[in-house]
């Protein structure tokens, strides 16, 4: 795609984000956030997995580093919601050190069971720490506070999908730059051929390390963003299954593309919500429709796009 | 002058086998080496040792006069010793351009800078550039590195090592299954090469009119050791090396 083109798509879609709320009812905008929240969690681990080559199997703790993050403050201090923001993402970030710096010691698949067992690791505190996380029950009656002190509230749906809105397009335009630099082009030389990486004179694992960091602060921003809009955080936000489903949502849309896994989060979970209306076996149609798409849509849904787009010129 | 590179009793065991054994050797300042020996000599091992790829059970290795057996493949890298494989190892899924610019901008730094930095790849991309031309890959500079034919991948592989302007080139058997043609051209650009950027240049070839053409010395590995060292016309008439290789090829 040319740059002029592409510019043109993204402007389009900012109109058609800022168009939408007066169009929609009020529980289809309520949705709406729900599929931006997930966009900008899968990706955050389109970074890892598509620029770098990590599979991680345990993204959903830094999501559910950022949601228990965000939620205690706003129930304890009631801060604005972007203090909740800042210190939920900062949270999942700081805890992605220690198990980046150790999972990345290995690679590959015994990378992703690491992250997998550190993630599993997280969920079982957040389960059984009760005082302070609630337990199985979670944390309850996390309220949508203000955009800054004495500022507007954010209780309004309209106002919370602007905010929620916002995040995603700065920190995808944010992780676009990212991919551009100096330091995303190692990230793709590392996934082309970590030994070739190395003999041109750099370890890879400061780059993955950091990189690691990267993807679970956005992770953890969007975490942060789930808890005030459900005005919950529970376990099942840590659990392996969203994990698994950020994973799915990242070939869906196309891997390595940033879009790709914001808009195939969009299709999975709206395939989800229509298919659960009219069936309690639509995950036995989620995963079928899946395995067709793996198969005759290799590159995800934007890697076929461009590839039908350049084939057309 | 201290020797650019020095071996002294180096080995590397793999369990009893001792694919290199108790080598040592002395390369001057803009000499042109061909290593040379029969299959599994040991050549691309000592190739991974001088390199830092594989760590030696016994001996020293030093780079102009520094002791750098401790040290890691990337720190040799970036003191001046690059090197290409004998299995072609390219980045497949970038552009030439870009697997040669990245080759750069790993040796010369800021590989940090996590927004902007668009002067730096714009600087590293013109050296880039002045290393495609060298090695005549200009005009597949957008292409796909895995969409070269093999010839030009082994040449895609001599311009990333040379773009980073090592003082030590390692080339390993940069020839391999190369045609005829394609064989007069690469050792053309080698020796082009060699002597306007006046590289110290480490070369495994096993075709002999090549080495005997190229190489200002040459060393020759059997099971590890080195049977002989000295000028072309000294190998060519050493009755070990007859014996051991030249004779004896399958
Ligand atoms: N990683 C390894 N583990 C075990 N044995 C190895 C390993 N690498 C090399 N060897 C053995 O060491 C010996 C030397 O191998 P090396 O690849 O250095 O030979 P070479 O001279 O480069 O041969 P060729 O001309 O076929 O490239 C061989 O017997 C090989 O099987
Ligand atoms: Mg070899």
């Amino acid at each position: 795609m040319t740059p002029r083109r592409a510019r043109v798509l993204g402007l389009v879609t900012i109109a058609v984000l800022a168009v939408l709320p007066w169009v929609l009812a009020r529980h289809q905008l309520s949705i709406l956030v729900d599929l931006l929240i997930f966009g900008l969690f899968a990706m955050s681990l389109d970074l890892i997995m598509g620029y770098t080559g990590m599979v991680s199997f345990g993204h959903a703790a830094y999501f559910g580093l950022g949601a228990y993050g965000s939620a205690l403050l706003l129930i304890h201090f009631q801060p604005p919601v972007p203090v909740a923001l800042l210190a939920g993402a900062l949270l999942a970030g700081a805890v992605a050190v220690p198990v980046g710096w150790f999972s990345t010691r290995a690679t590959g698949i015994y990378f992703a069971m690491l992250t997998l067992a550190f993630a599993q690791l997280l969920y079982t505190v957040a389960y059984k720490w009760r005082d302070l996380t609630g337990g199985s029950d979670g944390i309850a009656g996390v309220p949508k506070t203000t955009l800054f002190w004495g500022g507007p509230s954010l209780a309004d749906p309209h106002a919370f999908y602007w905010l929620v809105a916002a995040c995603l397009v700065v920190s995808l335009r944010a992780c676009r730059a990212l991919t551009r630099s100096p330091f995303g082009r190692a990230l793709e030389a590392i996934r082309e051929n970590e030994r070739r990486f190395v003999s041109l004179g750099r370890d890879a694992r400061p780059f993955k390390v950091v990189v690691f960091v990267i993807a679970a602060l956005f992770a953890g921003l969007a975490g942060a963003l789930f808890a005030p809009f459900r005005g919950f955080a529970s376990p099942e936000v840590m659990f392996w299954v969203l994990s698994g489903q950020a994973l799915m949502m990242v070939i869906t849309g196309g891997i390595g593309t940033l879009v790709g896994p914001v808009i195939g989060a969009m299709v999975f979970l709206l395939i989800q919500e229509v298919l659960s209306s009219y069936t309690e076996h639509w995950m036995i149609f989620t995963g079928a429709i899946f395995v067709l798409m793996v198969i005759f849509l290799p590159g995800g849904l934007v890697g076929t796009a461009r590839r039908w787009m350049e084939a057309r010129g | 002058m201290t020797p650019v590179l020095e071996a002294r009793g180096l080995g590397r065991a793999f369990g009893a086998l001792l694919a290199v054994n108790d080598v040592s050797m002395a390369v001057a300042s803009g000499e042109l080496r061909a290593v040379i020996g029969p299959n599994g000599a040991g050549k691309t091992t000592l190739f991974h040792l001088i390199s830092g790829l594989l760590a030696p059970t016994r001996g020293r290795i030093a780079f102009r006069g520094e002791d750098v057996t401790a040290l890691s493949a990337p720190e040799r890298c970036r003191l001046g010793i690059s090197r290409t494989f004998q299995i072609t190892s390219v980045f497949p899924e970038l552009s030439v351009l870009e697997n040669v610019r990245i080759a750069v901008q790993l040796k010369a730094g800021g590989n940090f800078r996590l927004l902007g930095g668009r002067g730096l790849i714009q600087a590293s991309e013109r050296r880039a550039r002045e290393s495609l031309a060298a090695l005549g890959l200009s005009d597949r500079a957008d292409a796909l590195a895995a969409t070269l034919p093999h010839g030009d991948q082994r040449l895609l592989e001599i311009a990333m090592a040379v773009a980073q302007e090592p003082e030590l080139l390692l080339l390993d058997e940069p020839t391999q299954g190369l045609s005829p043609e394609d064989t007069a051209a690469t050792v053309a650009v080698i020796r082009r090469i060699a002597r306007e950027r006046q590289l110290t240049i480490l070369l495994v070839e096993h075709d002999m009119d090549v080495v005997f053409d190229l190489a200002d010395r040459v060393s020759v590995l059997h099971f590890g050791q080195l049977i002989a060292d000295g000028t072309p016309e000294e190998i060519r008439a050493n009755a070990d090396v007859q014996k051991a290789y030249l004779g004896g090829a399958d």
